[in-house]
């Protein structure tokens, strides 16, 4: 069920904070497989705001890691490879 | 002191070229990647990385074979960033995290409405709003985004890597992801997502 406009859900979460700190474990890979299952297959099944705001967090997070991440300088590489190898004493 | 902590180790040369190579350079991209997030400027960034790793190869000793490097390292250039860049760079002072704690042990969280953000005005972004959305939070906040959200670090690594308690790595998290969704509901605003 992915529809986001599903009657049967409510506008209202009763434990918004609760749910928060939750939604925040796992994401994070921090809650339990019975956490996550009654949080991902039911809860969700029926809080609005909860459904909500796991999709925003877990697009935010791949936003995060396709735009804030890159590569070091090659130049830079090299630079510690030359610094360490003569340490090394060759 | 995050270099003598652990038992010493007698590498031969070979077995240290060795962890180097295969343990430490493999995370080259994400201690870049941290350390320009960090200072926020590509000369300071390579200096930092830089000096990270030659630190690390003189204190390899002090590495664990096998245990984590990537944690260990972050650990290295997460200190030498405070003891050599932070107090020369003009970043306003710290956060309080008293204060920090507190907000987030109030009630203020419960009455505290996630930013309106969606996720449509969230996939319209497609150019540098997050990255600068990132890097216009306070240090402290950036750093826990990156280590969690882009480099995937569990809380108890966090922990041990910015020397404190996991609750306040959560609190922490907490706090700097709604202060980012905060700027990025600003930006979606600017886009013209009335309700974003």
């Amino acid at each position: 069920m992915s529809n986001p406009d599903q009657p049967e859900r409510k506008n209202e979460c009763p434990n918004q904070r609760e749910c928060m700190e939750m939604l925040q474990l796992i994401v994070d890979g921090e809650a339990s497989p019975e956490q996550k299952e009654h949080f991902l297959m039911h809860h969700l099944e029926e809080c609005m705001p909860c459904y909500r705001n796991y999709h925003l967090e877990v697009t935010l997070r791949e936003l995060l890691k396709n735009k804030c991440t890159g590569q070091a300088p090659q130049e830079l590489i090299d630079s510690i490879r030359a610094k360490v190898i003569p340490i090394d004493g060759r | 002191m995050e270099l003598d902590e652990s038992p010493k180790q007698q590498y031969s040369d070979k077995e240290k070229e060795n962890i180097f190579n295969g343990e430490f350079m493999p995370h080259i991209n994400s201690m870049y990647n941290f350390a320009y997030r960090l200072t926020l400027d590509q000369d300071d960034s390579k200096d930092l990385v830089q000096d990270t790793y030659l630190k690390a190869y003189r204190f390899i000793d002090s590495f664990q074979k096998g245990t984590n490097a990537k944690a260990w390292l972050f650990r290295i250039l997460k200190n030498s960033f405070i003891n050599d860049y932070r107090k020369k760079s003009k970043e306003p002072s710290k956060v309080d995290y008293q204060e920090v704690e507190s907000y987030y042990n109030s009630e203020e969280v419960d009455r505290q409405i996630t930013p309106d953000l969606r996720v449509e005005a969230l996939k319209d972004m497609i150019g540098d709003e997050i990255s600068n959305a990132l890097n216009a939070l306070d240090v402290d906040f950036r750093t826990v985004i990156i280590l969690c959200d882009l480099e995937g670090f569990k809380y108890d690594e966090m922990a041990k890597i910015l020397d404190i308690p996991i609750g306040t790595v959560r609190s922490r998290l907490h706090r700097a992801r709604n202060l980012l969704k905060e700027k990025l509901s600003e930006y979606a605003k600017q886009m013209g997502y009335k309700n974003a």
